[in-house]
């Protein structure tokens, strides 16, 4: 089943989403109006990057630290949360156990985020990575 | 909760606090990581911004949307390749991504005291 699908299979998961590159290429499902999942991608596309920067500045002070490259990130609302991981998002409410559902099922199906960001980003819409981008 | 507890929960390499500007006050690490204190005074720079700018997303987010429940914050989580930071308020904690409960996680950390 496609992750967006099974996600959306879980009582209390409000909308999920795929973005790629600059984040204005997007799918999604759910509770979002086109226009609100276009700005969702684009936030959680920037959010992704500057966690990116973060990981790699850590990383250049501790090498291996484990810290690199990031996999994604959460924001905790009082009553709902954004889960994002490498190009999927998912927004839920704050029910007993399906943040980490959520979480598990996120980073199993997408897997561990190569090292470059872009590249992988910009993969998931297709097309000459490499000339594209350089 | 404090500093001690923190480290106390599942899979917990480094706890730490920091001020309203982001600079370490205290911290803990487990041996044996890889990780330092610069790591930790850096990460708490950055729990500082990056609970910023959650906190104007979601405020824009709700204004335009009209969709509740996001305010106020109760933290944000970074996730690295081994590890993720939980942090909210003046506290933060550093969990091995094999190990995380994000709920209790995310439950301690707001019950933190700094």
């Amino acid at each position: 089943m496609h992750l967006i699908k099974q996600l959306m299979a879980i009582p209390g998961v409000i909308a999920a989403g795929e973005f790629a590159y600059r984040g204005d290429r997007f799918s999604y499902e759910g509770a979002l109006t086109s226009e609100f999942a276009r700005m969702a991608a684009i936030l959680c596309r920037s959010n992704t990057m500057s966690v990116n920067m973060q990981s790699e500045i850590f990383n250049s002070f501790a090498e291996n630290c484990g810290c690199r490259p990031a996999q994604g990130w959460i924001v905790r609302g009082a009553n709902a949360s954004v889960c994002n991981v490498g190009n999927y998002f998912a927004f839920i409410e704050n029910r007993p156990e399906l943040l980490n559902d959520v979480m598990t099922i996120l980073r199993a199906k997408v897997g561990d985020i190569g090292d470059d960001l872009l590249v992988n980003l910009y993969a998931k819409i297709g097309g000459d990575v490499k000339e594209a981008l350089y | 909760m404090n500093i001690e507890q923190l480290m106390g929960l599942p899979g917990a390499l480094a706890a730490f606090t920091y001020t309203d500007k982001g600079d370490l006050k205290d911290h803990r690490i487990r041996e044996g990581t890889e990780i330092t204190s610069q790591v930790l005074d850096l990460l708490a720079h950055s729990c500082v911004a990056n609970m910023a700018v959650a906190t104007l997303e979601a405020r824009g987010w709700e204004a335009l949307t009209g969709q509740k429940g996001f305010e106020p914050l109760q933290g944000f989580s970074m996730i690295g390749l081994e590890w993720s930071a939980v942090v909210n308020g003046n506290c933060g904690v550093v969990v091995k991504n094999r190990d995380v409960d994000y709920e209790i996680t995310f439950n301690a950390i707001q019950s933190c005291q700094a």
